[in-house]
């Protein structure tokens, strides 16, 4: 939205042409302007600039939905609104399982479980509607090389006997499970930044990164000063990318973190690594 | 009249050619007459009849600005002020006691920020508020409805029908209770499709389509002139990344805070904002502070700060010109936003509805 081009925004071809010889050429830098900025650029009074304003930003601003209208879009697809974990418990303290449309996290200290959670749910994943699964492909990237193909197929056996009854029918499922190793914080953006077409090209109904907290640690000491503004600076964009295609996509988002000590001495001081909140405050 | 010409707000290049042919006041440029100010200057008569449609029009508003009539600057006296913060309603929050430390709950008018680390209730209460706008005025509400702005994509529809469906019940007990007429035919319009349907929602994915929105605003509250709330979910979260230069990212904000000011003082409504933590590291330990910085502090005139104490959620008015710093607890229940024990003053209709606020915190961690 932000790199629209302005001739797209339905401003006249001469005044496109007049404001790339200063180098705006997409909404966001015209937005980005003040008032004054933008009367000196465009050659326009006071009032003309406020509707090229309102012209810009009706390009860029969202839809407008009621809140009555959400509700009804949800309730006519009901099941598609969660993927069951088959945990009945954990499924009734989720309301229904794991949300489409919104990132989930899982942490714990090691050893717990979070990797063997992974791979069930993608088994679940790729099974049919009728048996509570999404019917399509998982997007699962693994950091610590954590993940087993032979445990995946093992899950898949022992869990749903009846339904994987034919090795056709498990070579099918481990098919649509597409795994990518990255070991660098780089790649990791990358790879999510390049999420969009894959999910349409692959059909992907579930998108799991194993785990944040291994790359991050070990890429961003946060003594060394400027690290922290860096490493929240790569966790908002890449949160933000994955809020943007579980929403679009309504998909499941799932994360995994570690556990890391809280030192609670004085005032509240949450040391709590992979919270994006973590950010040195910078002085203006 | 006797204005100069240079601060009228005229394109540059005519500014430029109005000074060069040596006018130096709005009353010449008027004198002149469009005919003669094109030939002088050598404009078109077209543009010469706008620039003085303009410097006249600037002219009536300075005018009317030292009569002391409603213009782009108002001017009334205290006592006036006072009487209309008197008649105005807050927004509550179904919490009393955040309700009393705020006196009387969110101000309409004035932008309210709400700090918090994750978790703690933020958005929550956005959500409470939204559905609380709505209210009626004979149960003692502002009869508003809301634009909820969201940029982390934290709102649950499922959520709102919840408090919606809590708050219906609480207005249907106080009506039962006292038999009003009025009341009766309120209930009628205050439905849970109602207050869904008048819940603006919009969400904004990054910054440029933020700034776009809040340019947009203006225009879309002239249309809906009942909104008395907006509300935007997350103002830290598109400016705390992509931002390579910090100078313009305080311009933005400081415009941002401007035109937010200007909205909720032209269309009557209170905006509420709210923010994430950051930690500060000092010399020997760190703190959370709010984020986005020192000088976004002074873009909201009441400040409310979320934490916890164990596993008590807490509520600290940090800013406020009229009330005093205090902390009060405070649940997140089923039902919403509510007190951590009963008001001591209850009237009767609450006797059959104190249930969800009497249900014990412990009730919940278990879940």
């Amino acid at each position: 939205m932000a790199a629209k081009k302005l001739r797209r925004a339905q401003l006249s071809q001469e005044m496109c042409e007049r404001l790339s010889r200063y180098q705006i050429t997409t909404c966001q830098d015209f937005l980005c302007l003040s008032l004054l900025e933008l009367m000196k650029v465009t050659g326009q009074s006071y009032y003309e600039v406020q509707k090229l304003l309102c012209k810009v930003s009706r390009a860029c601003a969202p839809k407008m939905q009621t809140a009555y209208e959400m509700k009804l879009r949800k309730s006519v697809n009901p099941s598609s609104a969660f993927l069951s974990t088959t945990l009945h418990s954990l499924d009734r303290v989720l309301h229904g399982g794991v949300p489409c449309g919104s990132l989930t996290e899982i942490t714990s200290p090691p050893g717990c479980g979070k990797t063997q959670f992974c791979i069930m749910v993608s088994v679940l994943a790729t099974l049919p509607v009728s048996m509570g699964g999404l019917d399509g492909a998982v997007m699962y990237i693994d950091t610590e090389s954590a993940f087993s193909a032979e445990r995946l197929i093992e899950i898949a056996a022992n869990r749903f006997p009846t339904y994987f009854d034919s090795d056709e029918k498990l070579f099918c499922m481990t098919r649509s499970i597409h795994l990518y190793r990255e070991l660098t914080c780089c790649s990791v953006l990358k790879r999510i930044m390049s999420l969009e077409e894959e999910i349409i090209s692959k059909k992907v109904k579930l998108i799991i990164i194993d785990s944040v907290a291994s790359v991050v640690r070990k890429e961003f000491d946060t003594k060394i000063q400027g690290n922290l503004a860096e490493r929240s600076n790569f966790l908002t964009r890449g949160a933000s990318v994955l809020k943007y295609l579980a929403e679009e996509f309504s998909i499941p988002v799932i994360l995994t973190n570690q556990i890391t000590t809280s030192l609670s001495s004085g005032p509240a001081i949450q040391a709590d690594l992979v919270s994006p909140a973590d950010d040195l405050s910078l002085s203006e | 009249m006797q204005r100069e010409v240079g601060t009228l707000p005229l394109a540059p290049a005519l500014r430029a050619r109005l000074a060069a042919a040596g006018f130096q006041t709005a009353q010449e440029l008027l004198d002149t007459g469009p005919c003669g100010l094109s030939k002088e200057i050598g404009i078109s008569r077209e543009e010469a009849l706008e620039a003085l449609q303009v410097v006249r029009q600037e002219c009536h508003g300075d005018a009317a600005r030292t009569a002391g009539a409603s213009g782009a600057t108002r001017r009334c006296t205290a006592l006036e002020l006072l009487e209309e913060e008197q008649t105005q309603g807050f927004i509550i929050t179904f919490c009393s006691a955040l309700d009393n430390i705020l006196g009387g709950g969110v101000q309409l008018t004035k932008i309210t920020e709400i700090c918090g680390a994750p978790g703690v209730g933020k958005t929550q209460l956005c959500m409470q508020l939204a559905v609380d706008v709505q209210i009626p005025e004979c149960f003692g509400g502002v009869a508003g409805e809301a634009v909820f702005i969201d940029t982390e994509g934290s709102f649950m529809v499922d959520r709102v029908v919840d408090i919606a469906a809590a708050c219906v019940q609480h207005c249907h007990l106080i009506a039962e209770a006292q038999q009003e007429e009025d009341h009766r035919k309120a209930l009628e319009t205050f439905s849970l499709e109602n207050i869904l349907s008048h819940i603006y929602y919009f969400r904004c994915r990054d910054y440029i389509e933020l700034l776009a929105q809040v340019y947009l605003l203006p225009e879309f509250l002239s249309e809906h002139s009942k909104v008395r709330l907006v509300v935007i979910d997350g103002i830290a979260f598109p400016f705390r990344h992509d931002f390579e230069d910090l100078s313009l990212r305080t311009r933005l904000l400081n415009g941002l805070a401007q035109q937010l000011i200007i909205i909720a003082n032209d269309h009557k409504s209170a905006v509420v904002l709210t923010n994430q933590m950051t930690t500060r590291i000092g010399q020997s330990q760190s703190t959370l502070v709010p984020a986005l910085g020192e000088s976004w502090g002074h873009a909201a005139t009441v400040r409310l700060i979320f934490h916890w104490d164990n596993s008590q959620r807490l509520a600290t008015l940090y800013k406020s010109p009229s009330q005093k710093e205090s902390t009060i607890a405070y649940h997140i229940t089923s039902h919403g936003f509510r007190d951590v024990q009963p008001p001591a003053v209850t009237h009767s209709a609450e006797g059959t509805e104190v249930n969800p606020r009497k249900r014990p915190r412990t009730e919940e961690e278990k879940q």
